[in-house]
């Protein structure tokens, strides 16, 4: 498989980026921990403040996740370099699938590397920590496709990138956690069913809190959306993909 | 005045400075007002994080110049860098002056609780120029714009949450307390403060005048790299 | 045999023609010199022949297929050296050529030493370890090559290889294409500059606004255009040119005074290059002489009235 030799360069391009790393690792490590330092062992309503605002701040940073997948499908697709990539024998199609692997495997390593960190520094509460890591990797994969969906469908890559900050920045501020949102009917119903952070944290609350029948609700929503986002990409993708 | 005109028209000409300048203000104005913190309108509280972006974006023109050799065109021309930076800071400080003039007059048509309007414009236009040099020196450390721009990002998150911006300062460990004065958002965060309560005017006089320091440290270390 | 072969093909963007009926051979052993000036079309000429953008007429053939002609079976037997540069910046230059030979379907050892060659032959083994972004304009081109060489193609298809570096790396990359051909590899190889066709082109297309407008060897080509030649010759008296006498002579056309040059234009094959040598030696001491020879700029000119550096953006 000449497709699956590639996986090894684009990790290899991958480790080597940075910026990457530094924003969605280094940023997120040390807002975690000033976020611990200054919460102490804050409560609200008998929760610890700690395990709520640290696991949030994990599934934020994993919106952002796509980036990568979004970056490298169109550096490899979409520019100069795309003559050379279809003059290859290779199935260009399942290139592209294994680039955005690559992509929202680092993010998903990413997001446990720190829900680990959170778990033994802070000691942090992630109920049960592999399904939290399945979470994570469902949000990462959602992220990866929606700004594929981007990637596909505007003809300036730059805003198909500001679309995609768009996307992370507000399913964070829809879900209240810059500043309060209004209680309002569309408001709490893009939360309750559609916003992937709050989808992704009540899952992780309500098997924290031993409901297992909400946990797997709220996953079976964020699934949903993959599959329809899914649907959606690969139809943009086999009109826009050369 | 060429330099000048030309930094207006390549600003005005970026689709995403127009969002940057024009939506973002607009949808601020229209933030809710909050219950006990932050003292100020959401969109006013915040307002300091949108000026670091516009600042960041305006001065990213200069790092394009120098990627691209213009910098070096300039210096065979008969321009003076001083001009060149001169004129290119000018242009950006009339925009970001505009801005807080129409954010300020849009809160007071929209009747926001400012408490004192005139004061508190005064220290967005200062903020504003200490976010303008904050990003000049910013700038002169990258050979490129992209990169520059997602670093101070995350130099942009970490300076609201030890400002005081994201939470009120005194939830702060005393040490990050004790900290948190060598950011510029915090002396913004304190003037914020002073506008809602409003005791000694030296107290104001002061944030202002740490905040021009400020400035003109970064005006000086971002002016000293040409080339690069 | 032939390697690669375009019959009528027809592209369009839009109202635009891109490529007008365009009939092309290119035979085993080959080096095609494709010359036209920037957006003739050479471009879109070799990305219709990989299969890259569809084309609305025509038929083409590779390595004798008709049928499944763009297949990775095909795509093995070729290499694309694309006019940008297309390497991966965030690898090293052995990583790069490692990742092509590896989706060639190179493995073990044999990869190892195809990388290797192809570190050598393009000159870049001391900086096997160094990624692009270190390297000079000349070194990337030279990269940009070697990432279609490690699979030993037997038809190369260069675009552009050489704009926009120094003479010294364009020598060596025109020294390396002399190399391929001695080792039996069919190469088209596009470019605006006539000087390297005319090196090392055995045949050469001109192709302008989408159409190939002639095609053969230099010679031929030159050939075809000439119908006169032309003589100049330096003198140290210009006032004493026996002009009246010089234009009586055989097959002379026409004679100009221009300063201290005297410029006769003569027939195609009057050999009178003595006769107008002893004349004018006679009367106006003669200082320098040359003979002057067109070249492929001349057959573009007189074919379609421009100059090939005509539009050139560098």
């Amino acid at each position: 498989m000449r497709e699956l030799y590639t996986m090894r360069f684009t990790a290899l391009r991958l480790i080597r980026a940075w910026v990457v790393l530094l924003l969605l690792f280094v940023v997120p490590f040390v807002l975690v921990t000033l976020l611990s330092i200054i919460m102490g062992d804050a409560e609200e309503g008998g929760l610890l403040l700690r395990n709520e605002i640290n696991v949030m701040m994990v599934l934020a940073f994993q919106l952002f996740g796509g980036s990568v997948a979004m970056n490298y499908i169109h550096q490899d697709f979409f520019t100069e370099r795309r003559y050379r990539i279809q003059s290859l024998p290779m199935n260009t199609t399942l290139y592209g699938f294994t680039t955005m692997l690559i992509g929202t495997l680092y993010s998903i390593i990413l997001g446990a590397l720190l829900a680990g960190y959170t778990v033994l520094v802070w000691n942090v509460d992630w109920g049960n920590i592999a399904w939290s890591i399945f979470i994570i990797a469902l949000m990462a994969t959602l992220s990866s496709i929606v700004c594929l969906i981007f990637t596909f469908s505007v003809k300036k890559f730059n805003i198909a990138e500001r679309l995609s900050e768009v996307y992370g920045v507000g399913a964070i501020l829809i879900a209240g956690l810059i500043f309060p949102m209004p209680d309002h009917a569309v408001i709490n119903w893009v939360n309750e069913y559609i916003n992937p952070i709050m989808l992704a944290y009540e899952a992780i609350d309500a098997y924290r809190n031993a409901n297992v029948g909400d946990a797997w609700m709220n996953a079976g929503l964020l699934g949903g959306l993959i599959v329809i986002t899914f649907v959606i990409m690969l139809l943009l993708g086999r009109r826009r993909m050369p | 005045m060429t330099i000048f005109t030309f930094a207006l028209k390549r600003i005005f000409k970026d689709k995403t400075n127009l969002i940057f300048l024009t939506l973002f203000p607009v949808a601020a104005i229209f933030l809710p007002e909050p219950e006990y913190w932050p003292l100020l309108p959401y969109g006013y509280h915040y307002f300091g994080v949108l000026i670091l972006f516009v600042g960041i974006r305006l001065t990213g023109l200069l790092v394009e110049d120098r990627q691209k050799g213009v910098v070096k065109r300039l210096a065979a021309a008969p321009v003076t860098h001083f001009q060149y930076l001169f004129q290119n800071l000018l242009a950006f400080s009339v925009i970001v002056i505009a801005q807080c003039i129409f954010m300020i007059a849009g809160g007071v048509i929209y009747d926001h609780e400012l408490h004192e309007p005139l004061l508190l414009l005064i220290l967005f236009i200062v903020f504003s120029f200490t976010a303008i040099a904050l990003s000049l020196a910013w700038n002169s450390l990258y050979r490129n714009k992209e990169t520059s721009f997602l670093v101070f990002m995350c130099v942009i998150i970490i300076m609201a949450l030890l400002g005081g911006i994201m939470m009120p300062i005194e939830m702060l460990p005393d040490v990050l307390e004790q900290l948190a004065v060598i950011f510029p958002t915090y002396w913004l965060a304190e003037g914020m403060e002073w506008v809602v309560m409003g005791e000694d005017t030296a107290d104001f006089l002061l944030i202002n005048g740490v905040l021009l320091l400020y400035t003109l440290l970064f005006l000086i270390i971002g002016s000293i790299r040409r080339m690069g | 045999m032939t390697i690669a072969a375009m019959q009528g093909i027809v592209k369009r963007y839009g109202n635009e023609l891109a490529l007008d009926y365009v009939d092309l051979s290119i035979h085993e052993g080959e080096i095609i010199g494709l010359l036209g000036p920037n957006g003739a079309g050479k471009t879109t000429l070799i990305h219709t022949l990989l299969g890259m953008i569809p084309f609305d007429k025509g038929s083409i053939q590779l390595f004798g297929r008709t049928e499944k002609v763009f297949s990775h079976e095909n795509k093995q037997k070729m290499g694309l050296v694309t006019q940008e540069l297309t390497v991966f910046e965030d690898l090293t230059a052995k990583e790069n050529l490692e990742f092509f030979a590896g989706v060639y379907g190179l493995k073990g050892e044999e990869r190892k030493k195809r990388v290797e060659e192809a570190l050598a032959f393009v000159g870049l083994s001391s900086n096997a370890g160094k990624t692009p972004a270190k390297f000079s304009g000349g070194m990337k081109r030279r990269l940009n090559i070697a990432c279609a060489l490690t699979h030993h193609p037997k038809f190369l298809i260069m675009d552009e290889p050489t704009v926009g570096i120094d003479p010294q790396s364009r020598n060596h990359i025109l020294e390396t294409v002399e190399k391929l051909r001695e080792q039996g590899t069919t190469i088209l190889y596009t470019t605006h500059y006539m000087e390297e066709v005319q090196t090392i082109a055995s045949r050469v297309v001109i192709v302008d606004q989408g159409q190939i407008i002639t095609e053969g060897t230099v010679n031929e080509l030159i050939a075809n255009i000439q119908h006169e030649e032309k003589i100049n010759i330096d003198v140290s008296t210009p006032g004493d040119v026996p002009v009246e006498r010089l234009k009586g002579l055989e097959g002379v056309k026409n004679v100009h005074v221009d300063g201290s040059t005297v410029q006769i234009i003569s027939t195609v094959g009057s050999g009178n290059l003595d006769r107008v040598l002893s004349l004018v030696k006679e009367t106006s001491g003669v200082v320098g002489i040359q003979a002057e020879k067109p070249d492929l700029e001349d057959v573009f000119l007189t074919l379609t009235g421009k100059q090939l550096r005509d539009g050139e953006e560098e």
